[in-house]
């Protein structure tokens, strides 16, 4: 449970959209590395988010807040949030809590992208 | 023989308990059973529910499991003494202990019953039963939320409810709220996001907001949305608490509920798991979404557990989670053995911090419903028990 459980790394896809690569495990004590990273890049004024969860390994209810915050900030941005590539596990946290509702999962993050980039 | 020994005694404990401190309440007990002959030893359970302890604490420990009078809730004698389960209504405070044993085991019973309920009633007025059942300091999440919870165990005529949180020195995310009245039972579990103080807070409010609504009439979708509104005002973060809302009508046997991103609970009927009630889903409390209702219809005898997932999440050392069908395997077991609802708990949330060989990664809580005349009645000392006919309409 340390912080080093959780690696970022962020690329920017045309004007408006930041792809942020997560890979490792979210939880309490690692979120803050994903919102910070999510905080440079809308500041930035990139306010389309892809989170590729392709390298995610594990994600508690610590993870889904911050994802539903993420949620909140880019649309009061007018902005958006996407995710890509869950694994089963992660997936299936999302869906245990009805969160499918409101956040948009996409098979992969390449998907993802492409829904983003559509977001006009 | 004539009852006026024991009317005295019960008179002599009540006149001194307006101004009792918990200190007072062994010798005022011992005190107002001299004239019979008879002393006492209170026996109070520690929070985790493994030993009892002597009020005030002679640093003498007796072990639960071997203490039936305590698990099964039935007055026991044992050489020459008596031990006599001590209850406030029908949550299990401890035991008491009269030696020499007398004959007149009911009228032990009703002195027990009456020192339960006053110490039920004096527990928050003074530190001394608190510090007498911790065996450890309590985190500030956990004090704050068992001043919040009911207690864990209530019965009625119709039904019975029993809850257990572990780790009970340290919880702070997981909580229960029932209300049991006459023609309804009001049921809800809760787990906040995260843990400590934060997670304590969030559950809290979400508990405080769904309470107060249905203190004012509203009812399942309305605690919801009270409870939506409630935490996005005071968390800016999204932080948001995952509850089943229930209520049950007590003469038809009709739940009606609704899931906010929480576990299914299991309807357990004959002893067996029937399934999971998957319906009355929507998303998290503190989200605003669609609230349905779900229905179904309980049978007599019908058993309802709720949980969190720290429950089926916790692990072992080497990773195995504990599980779903695990849990269902032990609560049937319990069941064939007619254990008390509150023991069934008890052995099951101890079999969960069992199954964890170091400290619980994240609070673990069950909440175990029984729609039964006869569960209900288990939870009542022995010799005062009316078994009463089970419900069929």
């Amino acid at each position: 449970m340390t912080d080093h459980s959780l690696t970022v790394t962020t690329r920017a896809v045309g004007e408006r959209v930041a792809v942020l690569t997560v890979s490792g495990e979210i939880d309490r004590a690692s979120r803050e590395v994903l919102a910070t990273a999510a905080a440079d890049v809308l500041e930035q004024g990139r306010h389309r988010l892809v989170l590729d969860l392709t390298g995610l390994e594990f994600c508690d209810s610590s993870g889904l807040s911050l994802f539903v915050e993420l949620h909140r900030r880019t649309l009061a941005l007018a902005g958006g949030l996407r995710l890509g590539g869950a694994r089963p596990l992660v997936a299936t946290v999302i869906l245990a809590t009805s969160l499918d509702r409101l956040l948009r999962l996409h098979p992969t993050a390449d998907a993802a992208v492409d829904a983003a980039l559509r977001d006009d | 023989m004539s009852d006026s020994p024991w009317f005295d005694a019960l008179r002599g404990i009540l006149d001194r308990s307006h101004l009792w401190t918990p200190d007072d309440i062994t010798p005022t007990v011992n005190a107002a059973l001299a004239g019979l002959g008879i002393q006492v030893r209170i026996w109070l359970i520690d929070h985790e529910q493994v030993a009892l302890r002597t009020l005030p604490d002679t640093g003498r420990i007796l072990p639960v499991d071997s203490c039936p009078a305590f698990t099964l809730v039935s007055s026991r004698p044992e050489g020459d003494r008596l031990w006599v389960p001590m209850v406030d209504g029908t949550d299990r405070l401890g035991v008491i202990e009269f030696l020499p044993a007398p004959p007149e085991v009911e009228r032990c019973e009703m002195i027990a019953g009456l020192v339960g309920h006053l110490i039920g009633t004096i527990a928050e007025r003074g530190d001394l039963i608190e510090s007498t059942r911790r065996t450890r300091p309590m985190s500030p999440a956990a004090e704050l939320l068992f001043r919040l919870l009911p207690p864990l165990t209530s019965s009625t005529d119709r039904l019975v409810t029993s809850a257990v949180l572990q780790p009970c020195y340290e919880v702070g995310g997981d909580g229960f709220d029932y209300a049991h009245d006459d023609t309804t039972a009001a049921l809800l579990i809760l787990d906040a996001v995260g843990h400590g103080l934060p997670a304590g807070l969030a559950c809290a409010v979400a508990l405080s907001a769904v309470r107060a609504t249905r203190r004012a009439g509203g009812g399942l979708a309305e605690q919801a949305r009270a409870a939506d509104a409630a935490l996005l005002e005071q968390f800016p973060d999204s932080r948001f608490v995952t509850a089943v809302l229930a209520e049950v009508d007590l003469a038809g046997g009709r739940l009606r509920y609704l899931n906010a991103g929480h576990p299914a609970p299991l309807l357990l009927r004959d002893g067996t798991m029937m399934r999971e009630l998957t319906g009355g889903r929507r998303m998290p409390l503190g989200i605003e979404d669609d609230t349905p209702i779900a229905e179904e219809a309980l049978e007599p005898g019908d058993r309802l557990l709720f949980y969190t997932d720290g429950v089926t999440e916790a692990r072992s050392a080497d990773g195995d989670r504990f599980g779903l069908p695990r849990l269902v395997d032990l609560i049937e077991k319990h069941e064939s053995a007619g254990l008390p609802t509150p023991e069934t708990l008890r052995r099951l949330a101890h079999a969960v911090l069992e199954h964890q060989d170091g400290p619980p990664a994240d609070d673990a809580t069950l909440m175990l419903v029984q729609w039964s005349a006869t569960a209900a009645s288990n939870t009542v000392p022995t010799a005062g028990r009316t078994v009463r006919e089970e419900q069929t309409t």
